[in-house]
């Protein structure tokens, strides 16, 4: 540990003096360039203009389905830097490798009791899907500029970071969970094997949203939008036992298998910006 | 002879520096009779574009249009000082506003303005040690230490060399599939990698941050080829692992921040493809138990290793010098 923070004190430090001042610069007479603004006349590609954008999402991180869907994000920039918005997708759930490997080894038929070893659906029906999730959140924009691509194309674009709260309609539904305490241990209808329980992972979640992406502008109005979005909130996506008391719980007190977990998303949209005109600073 | 040619040569930077004093100074002098005095604006004309013909100027033909007068042989020369030299720029400034504009078929659109890119990277050395994560590994995740050693050809392309020595962790699916589905999964990690790399940057641009400092920016593709090793981690540690040699061809993106003329920050994303070979689902006393036997009937897989890096580039000589054609 003291080694990985000597590193990141290292790293601060070099950064620090690379990007420090020209100590000869001092002194200097300068002409009021030096405390204008960095760019002036620049379109304003985003103040005061309301922000429509059909998207793309996918997890990227899944550990048992992918999370992979389409929605609209809808964003009214107050300034330049800050802007507040909402973000809606609707999704189906693919299987990973992962998924795909576990479930074909595993039995058809469940073998009594005394094998903890789940089946095929046992196994396969208690892990969950995401139909829909979203956030509401605010958006820092502090930088923008504009970039030559293989010397032909010169587009504006801007880095944004988003910050807000996430929420998700899991779902989950098995029919072969016959265990019916509903993580109650001390229900005389719980089985000793948690294989059977019934997954708990369904149901509306509220949480933290975090978010970071770029506008790559295609002209003045349109913009390619690639966005890394976390959606985290307490999840079990496989149903399981995970904290291995001997049962699938969602109690605080009896026993809680959902956690805090991180759901990344890659996301591609196309942003439509209104009105489509743009103005210019002084 | 020598002692002659030596006194002819200091000769010759002596006769060059009084020939610069003399015509800097004839430069430096108002010509003869004065600045004439500025002539009236033309009366009329249109707002919205801005012209560069000197005031006093016959209209300029229609024959004529299109072309730019960069300067005017009767203005008084500039005279070296910096006030009143801005002094000067404010005054002209309050000119071209108090008159009026007059529209021609050439505007400032027409003007294009090239920039000097930031930073030149052409014959200068890369050297980066980098930090790199698993990205796409939930069951065992790897941190590289590394570095990478690259030569600018040019300042797009760039050939290099780089290394990595890679520390595995078990994530936390891992466990989970062992205790819920009572499966042990079968993993691999991997120890060392190496590559001969080739980079073209044919993105680079600025951008503001805060409205206030200016940051220049890149994105380099890398493509390469070589080699690495990775290693069966036993799913019953009775029975040995093995190791695979493997070919690794890569590609990659990886954005690159200036923050001086020798310290580069660098992000980037690398995906190394090679085909791995795994450990035989089957192993028993007399079924696979040796290593030879385990790699002989190993599983084979295409794997592709995304990698999220970070790193720091110092770049030698540490400074450069713009040349411009004449």
């Amino acid at each position: 540990m003291n080694t990985m923070k000597l590193s990141l004190v290292a790293f601060a430090g070099l950064i620090a003096l690379g990007s420090a001042p020209d100590a000869s610069a001092e002194g200097r007479r300068t002409n009021t360039l030096a405390k204008d603004v960095a760019v002036r006349h620049r379109r304003l590609l985003v103040k005061n203009r309301f922000e429509l954008a059909p998207l793309f999402e996918s997890t990227i991180n899944a550990d048992f389905r992918h999370v992979v869907g389409g929605g609209l994000k809808m964003e009214y920039h107050l300034s330049d830097m800050l802007s507040f918005g909402v973000v809606g997708v609707a999704s189906t759930a693919l299987n990973t490798g992962l998924v795909d490997k576990i479930s074909n080894t595993l039995l058809m038929a469940d073998t009594g009791p005394t094998n903890p070893e789940p089946t095929q659906d046992q196994f396969l029906q208690r892990l969950n899907t995401m139909p829909i999730h979203g956030a509401a959140y605010v958006s820092l924009t502090p930088w923008y500029g504009k970039l030559s691509a293989f010397s032909q194309a010169y587009v504006a674009f801007d880095f944004y970071f988003q910050a807000g709260v996430s929420f998700a309609q899991l779902n989950s539904d098995c029919t072969v969970c016959t265990d019916t305490s509903e993580g109650d241990p001390e229900n005389p209808t719980h089985t000793p094997q948690p294989k059977d329980d019934a997954p708990l992972n369904s149901g509306g979640r509220a949480g933290l949203y975090l978010g970071g992406g770029i506008h790559v502008f295609l002209n003045d109005f349109i913009a390619l939008d690639l966005t890394f979005r976390d959606y985290a909130f307490s999840d079990n996506p496989s149903g399981a036992d995970y904290n291995a008391d001997g049962f699938v719980g969602n109690s605080p007190t009896l026993g809680d298998d959902n956690r805090f977990i991180h759901h990344i998303f890659f996301g591609a949209g196309l942003s439509i910006m209104f009105p489509t005109a743009v103005k210019r600073t002084p | 002879m020598k002692p002659l040619r030596m006194r002819a040569l200091r000769r010759l930077p002596v006769l060059f520096v009084a020939l610069a004093v003399v015509g800097s100074a004839a430069i430096a002098q108002p010509k003869k009779g004065g600045a004439k005095p500025p002539t009236p604006p033309p009366k009329g004309g249109d707002s919205g574009e801005i012209e560069g013909t000197k005031p006093g100027a016959k209209a300029p033909a229609a024959g004529d249009a299109g072309e730019i007068e960069m300067g005017d042989p009767d203005k008084p020369q500039p005279s070296g000082d910096l006030g009143a030299d801005l002094a000067a720029a404010d005054a002209k400034d309050a000119a071209v506003k108090a008159e009026p504009v007059k529209k021609t078929p050439l505007s400032w659109k027409d003007i294009l303005v090239v920039v000097r890119k930031p930073f030149l990277k052409v014959r200068r050395t890369e050297l980066t040690p980098m930090f790199g994560t698993t990205m796409n590994d939930n069951m065992v995740k790897h941190i590289t230490l590394g570095g990478e050693l690259a030569y600018y050809l040019t300042d797009v392309l760039a050939i290099g060399v780089e290394g990595h020595y890679y520390i595995d962790t078990f994530g936390e699916p891992f466990d989970l599939v062992a205790r819920q589905a009572r499966r042990l999964p079968t993993v691999n990690k991997y120890n060392w990698s190496a590559a001969l790399d080739f980079h073209y940057v044919p993105v680079y641009g600025k951008f503001a941050v805060l409205d206030r400092k200016l940051v220049a920016w890149e994105v380099a593709f890398t493509a390469g080829i070589g080699a690495g090793q990775s290693e069966v981690i036993p799913r019953d540690t009775k029975f040995p692992g093995f190791t695979n040699l493997l070919i690794m061809p890569n590609v990659g993106a990886t954005m690159r921040f200036f923050l001086s003329k020798w310290l580069t920050v660098n992000v980037g994303i690398r995906d190394y493809i090679f085909y791995d070979h795994f450990e035989p689902p089957n192993r028993a006393v007399g079924m696979n138990a040796s290593a030879e036997d385990a790699k002989a009937n190993a599983d084979g897989a295409l794997i592709n290793n995304v990698m999220f890096q970070l790193s720091l580039s110092f770049w030698l000589p540490t400074s450069f010098e713009y040349t411009t054609f004449r």
